[in-house]
């Protein structure tokens, strides 16, 4: 039984101690007096001890990764002693697949971050036990089954994002923590509103409990289902904050740029699988009576609408940009919108769960690549960030343009790349699901948005740098070029062999009545 | 006779041609003398191989050589595992990577020569097929017929003269331009052979990023616009392609109770009206603007212009075929219905927007690649008018044609990258008078001028005439063939007006311009890649039957397909929204068809037992 919840849990608990170990290591380990700033001042202990820290943090969270795996192969269904867990923790096939997907986006950025913040001498080593405690809380909120489960994960994850945000202590950083960090209490506030209603409604707290008592209230008038109503929307909104969905992205755009490049990433990746997760938990357990699930009169149109926005409104902003890092936060919510189509096609295709947990395994190894790439053709003091500094970049630094092109053409959807499979398994969804629409409607975005990252592909290969313009020089990093390395080997490996990969991803179901 | 004598008997004609070639011309290096060599000896086999061999007439009771199933897969993916392997080259050396460059595109070559030693007879050749992703129903499924065995030639002859040429006039960026030239090469060849509609997708999209590095990484002042159009065009036709192949899939899905992405399983697909024409016109979009037919062939003049000679020569060459062959492959195949019905229309837009406007904006172009480009446009309304009429004469006509273009455009863009190189200019006022200082390259001219505008003995006559003829005694075009084949035959006589109104400015009168009085004639890397498109000019213009004897018994299939989807399509309710699955022809045609999952081995199961249909069906037994 112990052994069951200890080896069936074993990815969180492994990233929550070794989240405490590093916070230990970074509070009393022994400052690099190499690696100090240039004005000497001592800011904390782990001063200087980026990169070795960033190691530390990246393998706890692949040795997660890998330990989800080893949980998948064992079968969660088969280790009951997980049912203790149960309806707080649901740990099912759903929640492993995410969590492996967290804890790869986690440690992609964690070694992105370890090249980053010493290449960019930030001295806050607290990056790491951040990220993964930060991991841990979206690990729980991913198998969260209970609404006061959901509300302590998503709030664990998210403080700790806020707090990455800020950590460059410049104006704008600020500015992008404050704003996101109202946003998301914002957020946080009426999902709980919406927990609250959704309790005083039926009386009971765990998803599953919720969705029978929905069903039982049923087709009434009274002010039981008004209530419902009420909350349903409280919490798609709530939900909408997280994933970023248009019109409730503003936050995005800001918080990305503003950020540390490996912190966007691990935003970008991780917080947005991990909202995906609950969503779908949220939709299909508790409102996944028939009623609320159909066209006439549920969640569909509204998400579909959702979907239909933010690939729409991203797209078209997204070309617009001059500034790389921001275009690639413009991506990241039309990427919402396709997962959002995905969400929608739940309700008539048994197929689209695994489609949105394939779609955002794609979409992780390729964004933290991108994000990745962007970070290495900057090096101190000249951090690339406009399509300008790129330009004319794959003459001096072919390997650097080289690895960016295939990430971005992952995220453009172009085969044999990892993007396109998932684009597919997410329109197949759709088609099945009868939503051609929707199908045609997505796949004319993700022409827009092919156009904007050949922008990019345009920029490093056909363009001069300007006159006079202070060139990029990339940095040399073995972390990021690590990174990079196991990104670029997943997103071909899942676009030409992707077929162990969804088969998996299609029996990961959320176990919907 | 032992084996190995007569293996030396029968390289005997090819050492021969390797030294005639190699001898003959003087007062080159030792390098080029070999180079010569080679061509030579491989357009000797190149010629051997595309007459029936005379040893098989002797003895007609030898069974026709064993086909190797791996052929295709050798073919397709050399070039890309050599695009692979050029990447880990040193980018220092660029004469190491031509040569690795143009050694793979040979060897390609000489595989694809190889694809000749098999008469085309109906059904599938060199088909090879297995599992790659089995929980979507996608496989790895390639065969040939006479249809695609030109395509594939076609690019197999073309690509290396393109690098050849490319290799002469682009020295920076070799390695790039190596990767990119291989691996479109890979990809091009790859969609010609697919059968499976998912693999076709594949390729199709891979060749859009090489291309697009040719034409904005080497190309001319506007490159980046050209590359722009370029993309955008493409990929907004191939993404609706791809919502309908979904469909499509999932329609036999829900009809045949698996999944599946092949094209023999998804011919059989019977759509109900609308989606049949929705679906119809989704691919349709996508291979007319790659073709690309009037209205949508804006991005072809500025991609031809701005494209580097040797990218210009794969786009034009084969490339924009890569629209017509996917439209009698997978519109013709798939969509019978729509696409008789819609014939009639589309093929007045082909003569009236492609041969008669393509030709008259031609005539008034002053830059000569541009006007090359807008013939080119003329040439592809020919073929897909050929192709429209859906009669024998017409598509064997349309498939000659195909080929026919592919020379001698790609003749064309080689010539006019000639004189670039040597004036960097392309207006045709600069010039005039040029046979005086530049009589072989002018003969080069007026001769490939006389292929492209069909003059007969040369190969355009052929295919234009057939194509002509075939429209004439349309089904599908009804009371307007008589029309239209007179106003394709107008447009013949345009297209001399407008070639031999510049090859009279350029080449003939007074040497106006004292620029021109120093230009040399054609060098020897010129000569190289120019001699096997002439060759080939005068070899199809003269025996055309070896072409078509090979495509004969496929074109057949592709109208029998062409009639039957017709037919059932017309059969149909036009209130029903149900689709049907014909059933299973059998035979030659159907080798490969994909069997439902679980049953591939085995005997069918008997479908009454309960088991069975659960075997049958493990798509269906889920909630």
């Amino acid at each position: 039984m112990t052994f069951d919840v200890v080896y069936g849990l074993s990815p969180l608990l492994v990233v929550a101690l070794g989240a405490l170990l590093l916070m230990l290591a970074e509070a009393f380990g022994k400052p690099n007096p190499q690696g100090l700033a240039p004005t000497g001042e001592v800011s904390d202990a782990g001063a200087g001890r980026a990169g070795e820290l960033g190691m530390g943090a990246a393998v706890v969270l692949f040795v997660g990764a890998a330990l989800s795996l080893g949980v998948w192969l064992a079968g969660p269904d088969n280790l009951v002693g997980l049912e203790l867990t149960r309806p707080y923790l649901i740990w099912d096939r759903f929640t492993v697949f995410v969590c492996f997907t967290l804890c790869l986006g986690g440690g992609l950025s964690c070694l992105l971050a370890g090249g980053y913040l010493t290449e960019h001498e930030i001295d806050r080593a607290e990056f790491f036990p951040l990220v993964l405690f930060s991991t841990v809380g979206a690990m729980a909120l991913a198998a969260a089954g209970e609404l006061l489960t959901l509300f302590v994960a998503l709030e664990t994850m998210s403080l700790g994002v806020y707090a990455l945000v800020g950590l460059r202590r410049t104006p704008r950083s600020s500015e992008a923590a404050l704003k996101y960090f109202l946003l998301g209490s914002f957020a946080a506030a009426l999902m709980l509103f919406g927990a609250a209603l959704l309790y005083g409604a039926t009386g009971r707290t765990d998803l599953a409990g919720i969705g029978q008592a929905i069903a039982a209230i049923g087709q009434g008038e009274g002010p039981g289902a008004a209530q419902v109503l009420i909350a349903l929307v409280l919490v798609v909104v709530g939900l909408a904050f997280k994933v970023s969905a248009v019109p409730f992205h503003m936050w995005t755009p800001d918080a990305y740029e503003g950020a540390p490049t490996p912190a966007t990433s691990y935003m970008a990746v991780a917080v947005k699988t991990a909202a995906f997760a609950v969503m779908v938990r949220v939709l299909l357990i508790a409102f996944g009576d028939e009623r609320l699930t159909s066209w006439a009169s549920g969640w569909p149109p509204v998400l579909a609408t959702l979907a239909v926005a933010s690939m729409t409104v991203a797209n078209l902003v997204a070309g617009r940009q001059s500034s790389v890092k921001r275009m690639l936060a413009y991506s990241s919510i039309a990427h919402a919108g396709y997962a959002l189509v995905a969400v929608v096609a739940t309700i008539r295709s048994p197929a689209a769960e695994g489609s949105i947990l394939f779609y955002l395994l794609t979409y992780t190894v390729s964004t933290a690549g991108a994000f990745g790439a962007l970070i290495l053709c900057g090096s101190r003091g000249k951090e690339a960030v406009s399509y300008e500094d790129l330009a004319g970049i794959a003459k001096r630094h072919p390997a650097a343009a080289m690895a960016f092109s295939l990430f971005l053409l992952s995220l453009a959807g172009v085969p044999p790349t990892a993007g396109f499979f998932g684009k597919l398994y997410v329109f197949q969804a759709a088609i099945d699901a009868e939503l051609y629409v929707l199908t045609v409607v997505g796949l004319l975005n993700s022409l827009v948005g092919a156009y904007y990252y050949l922008r990019v592909i345009v920029f490093m290969y056909m363009r001069e740098p300007a006159p006079g313009a202070t060139l990029a020089v990339p940095m040399r990093s073995g972390y990021v070029a690590s990174a990079l390395v196991i990104a670029a080997v997943l997103v071909i490996a899942l676009g030409v062999l992707p077929n162990v990969t969804l088969e998996w991803a299609a029996i990961a179901t959320v176990g919907r009545s | 006779m032992s084996p190995a004598t007569k293996a030396v008997f029968e390289l005997v004609p090819y050492l021969l041609a390797f030294g005639v070639g190699a001898l003959i011309p003087r007062r080159q290096g030792t390098l080029e003398r070999v180079a010569i060599g080679v061509v030579a000896a491989l357009s000797l086999a190149l010629v051997r191989g595309l007459w029936p061999a005379a040893a098989d007439a002797a003895t007609p009771a030898v069974a026709p050589p064993e086909e190797w199933p791996h052929l295709l897969n050798v073919i397709v993916f050399v070039p890309i595992l050599g695009a692979l392997f050029v990447l880990f080259l040193p980018r220092q050396t660029p004469a190491l990577l031509r040569r690795v460059t143009m050694g793979v595109l040979g060897l390609d070559l000489l595989a694809s020569l190889m694809l000749l030693r098999v008469p085309m007879s109906r059904g599938w050749h060199f088909q090879y097929v297995v599992d790659w992703l089995p929980s979507f129903g996608i496989r790895y499924h390639v065969a040939i017929d006479g249809v695609s065995l030109w395509m594939v030639l076609l690019s197999t002859v073309t690509t290396p003269i393109a690098a050849y040429v490319s290799f002469g006039s682009i020295k920076k960026r070799t390695k790039e331009l190596c990767f990119s030239i291989l691996l479109l090469h890979g990809a091009m060849l790859g969609a010609f052979v697919s059968l499976d509609l998912f693999l076709f997708y594949v390729f199709w999209e891979l060749m859009l990023v090489p291309m697009i590095i040719l034409i904005g990484v080497w190309g001319g002042v506007e490159k980046i616009k050209a590359a722009y159009k370029f993309f955008l065009y493409t990929m907004a036709g191939s993404v609706l392609m791809l919502a309908a192949i979904l469909y499509l899939v999932w329609t036999h899905k829900s009809l045949a109770g698996y999944a599946t992405f092949d094209y023999l399983a998804l011919a059989n697909v019977v759509l109900p009206r609308t989606a049949a024409w929705l679906c119809f016109g989704a691919f349709a979009l996508a291979f007319v603007i790659k073709v690309p037919m009037f209205p949508l062939h804006t991005w072809l003049p500025d991609a031809h212009v701005q494209a580097p000679t040797g990218g210009s020569i794969i786009l034009a060459a084969v490339l924009l075929k890569l629209g017509t062959y996917g439209y009698i492959r997978f519109c013709m195949g798939l969509f019978g219905g729509p696409a008789w019905s819609a014939a009639a229309n589309l093929a007045g837009l082909a003569v009236g927007g492609g041969i008669l406007y393509g030709a008259l904006v031609a005539w008034r172009q002053d830059d000569i690649k541009r006007l090359v480009a807008y013939s080119s446009v003329a040439h592809m309304g020919f073929v897909m008018l050929g192709l429209f009429s859906g009669t024998r004469p017409g598509v064997e006509g349309a498939i000659l044609q195909m080929v026919n273009h592919g020379i001698s455009t790609g003749a064309l863009f080689l010539l006019v990258g000639v004189i670039y190189d040597r004036r960097h200019t392309r207006e045709v006022r600069e010039f005039g008078g040029l046979a005086k200082v530049m009589p072989v390259y002018a003969a080069v001219f007026v001769l490939v001028t006389m292929s492209s505008i069909g003059v007969p003995g040369t190969n355009g006559f052929v295919g234009e005439f057939m194509i002509i003829m075939g429209t004439f005694v349309s089904l599908p075009l009804g009371s307007h063939g008589g029309l239209q084949a007179v106003l394709a035959a107008f447009g013949v006589i345009l297209a001399a007006v407008y070639m031999l109104a510049v090859v009279q400015k350029m080449f003939f009168g007074p040497l106006t311009n004292p620029k021109n009085a120093q230009l040399s004639d054609l060098n020897v890397r010129e000569t190289i890649a120019l001699a096997p498109l002439v060759a080939l000019i005068f070899i199809i213009g003269l025996f055309p039957s070896l072409f078509l004897e090979r495509t004969r018994d496929s074109v057949q299939v592709v109208l029998e397909r062409y009639t039957e989807g017709r037919k059932s399509f017309q059969e149909m309710d036009p209130s029903s929204t149900v689709a049907r699955l014909l059933p299973r022809r059998g035979g030659a045609l159907e080798t490969g068809y994909p069997e439902p999952p679980g049953q591939v081995d085995a005997k069918p199961p008997d479908p009454s037992t309960p088991e069975a249909e659960a075997a049958l069906d493990p798509q269906q037994g889920q909630p």
